[in-house]
């Protein structure tokens, strides 16, 4: 039987397709059906200025959009060859890492909804919250900050407003341990996680998995490594598990918040003083660049004249992460109800994943047949 | 007298179904926000339950795609009498920065659907959405309820 969960749901918080074929409550394969959130920023921001290009990238994504917009102007810094002053680079990582730390506790909370643990649900929002306010005392908002531009960040931060976020995540820190423990030792949590949606480490390499959901599979790849920022000025390490199933992703996050913690703590001691933004003429060229988001490896390749943007493309983390869950993480799936935590587990974002429609010229659905057939819509 | 009992209970339990018509997420995470402890939307009586079949008040967040042209159409028809529609953020009111040349979005939502209020702002805070959702909702649905027969 071929059950049909979405686009609109309990389960789902976002609009998408997932059709399981079913034996009885076990599932057997599925299906990841997507297009309901499809806008074309690719093709609106083609044509632009980086200043009118940057507010749309931040709006690929809501609950990464920072990491987006860094992304692009890291691309057109590249193009220009020239790195931001290094009190920019700090801030830039700080706020990377706040948004990272909501963004993991948003998935987790969204995790333990759907294994119907309401009450680390209700933990992980309130601990999230104290987040939200230590990136609106840095950037000003919640949720698209308009924190970055080609050339360093939009304007400084205060002494006050640091300690304030210090306050904050030692706050943080100290009874967070408690609620990992809490997951961690939980034997109904183990029941409904350990060994559900197992993904090995040789599925996730075929699948490309990235993020959290890769390194949880024992794939230790994290492009924080690469980033300059991160390689010469603090001292960390990448967290990964062997496992593979939802157990180890959402423990991986939860370690990973560990990890930002730390990171953030470093920043705020050592930040140096100096200028935030430089000016920097864009020259006519290409780039790509790629940065950690929360789920994974984002990478943004960009052509430019030196005034409009000639070319964009981008490629999210959800793509591949959502591809190797309905592949290899959804087959033989004890019961529906898993399946569906499963999905939840890989923290799957649709705005983000959907970036291109492929139609025929009647306007139907087709699939992909080589790039010199492609026409824009007009 | 069933009708004033029936109003005041109304009052005090809304649900509500959350549509991304195509939206960035970031009303949604903010909706998903006024769940947490600190805004704690179930103290006001309302219910997040995202299923449009049980919902009295729809919460649109987005702007209108591709797919949702007819489909929006078809989940606000299966929601029961009486219901609110409530439109979160810029996106179902005008578009807002994906209404340009070359994208595929169908905003405003208003064309398809009718609209009780409308909260401006990329994204709103979570304690506007409240105070919307507060405002439009219980007076309203109680209206509706006793026009119809």
């Amino acid at each position: 039987m071929i059950l049909p969960i979405g686009p609109i749901h309990p389960g789902l918080k976002e609009p998408v397709r997932l059709k399981l074929k079913t034996q009885g409550e076990k599932v057997i394969n599925a299906e990841i059906d997507f297009g309901y959130v499809h806008r074309g920023i690719e093709r609106v921001i083609e044509g632009k200025t980086w200043q009118k290009g940057i507010y749309l990238s931040e709006r690929v994504c809501g609950i990464c959009s920072y990491i987006h917009t860094q992304t692009f102007a890291e691309t057109f810094e590249k193009i220009a060859g020239e790195r931001v002053p290094l009190r920019a680079q700090y801030l830039r990582s700080l706020t990377n890492e706040l948004d990272r730390i909501q963004s993991h506790f948003i998935a987790n909370s969204t995790y333990f909804k759907a294994i119907e643990h309401e009450t680390l649900f209700m933990y992980m929002l309130h601990l999230r919250e104290p987040i939200m306010d230590a990136i609106e005392l840095l950037t000003g908002n919640r949720v698209n900050m308009g924190w970055n531009v080609v050339g360093g960040v939009r304007m400084d931060a205060e002494e006050k407003h640091l300690n304030s976020i210090y306050q904050i995540i030692t706050n943080l820190e100290k009874e967070y341990d408690k609620y990992v423990e809490m997951f961690e030792e939980g034997p109904l949590l183990a029941l409904r996680s350990k060994d559900v949606g197992k993904m090995s480490k040789k599925d996730a390499i075929k699948g490309r998995a990235v993020g959290p959901i890769g390194r949880g599979s024992g794939l230790k790849h994290d492009v924080r490594e690469e980033h300059h920022t991160y390689k010469d000025e603090f001292d960390w390490k990448v967290i990964w598990r062997k496992e593979g199933d939802n157990f180890a992703r959402t423990m991986n996050r939860f370690d990973e918040i560990t990890e930002s913690i730390k990171i953030i703590k470093q920043i705020i001691e050592n930040i140096p003083s100096g200028d935030v933004r430089k000016k920097i003429t864009i020259p006519a060229g290409y780039a790509d660049w790629r940065n950690e988001a929360p789920r994974g490896e984002l990478a943004y390749m960009a052509e430019t004249n030196g005034n409009l943007i000639q070319n964009i493309s981008i490629r999210t983390p959800s793509i591949m992460n959502i591809d190797v869950c309905g592949k290899y993480m959804l087959q033989d799936v004890a019961t529906v109800a898993d399946a569906v935590a499963t999905y939840a587990s890989v923290d799957p974002c649709v705005a983000c994943a959907e970036r291109v429609i492929i139609l025929n010229e009647k306007g139907e659905k087709t699939e992909f047949d080589g790039l010199h057939k492609v026409k824009y819509l007009q | 007298m069933l009708d004033a009992l029936k109003d005041v209970v109304r009052k005090s339990s809304i649900h509500v179904c959350l549509i991304n018509t195509g939206g960035c997420n970031g009303c949604d995470i903010e909706v998903v926000a006024l769940l947490s402890p600190r805004y704690d939307l179930e103290q006001y009586g309302i219910y997040v339950h995202n299923n449009p079949r049980e919902a009295d008040v729809l919460l649109i967040t987005g702007a209108v795609c591709e797919q949702w042209k007819e489909n929006l159409q078809r989940i606000y028809s299966k929601a029961p009498e009486p219901k609110v529609v409530v439109a979160i953020g810029n996106c179902p009111l005008t578009g807002d920065v994906f209404n340009q040349e070359g994208s595929s979005v169908y905003a405003p939502v208003s064309d398809f659907i009718p609209v009780d209020a409308e909260i401006p702002g990329c994204p709103p805070r979570p304690a506007e959405i409240l105070a919307a959702i507060l405002a439009v909702g219980p007076d309203a649905i109680a209206a509706k309820g006793r026009e119809k027969p």
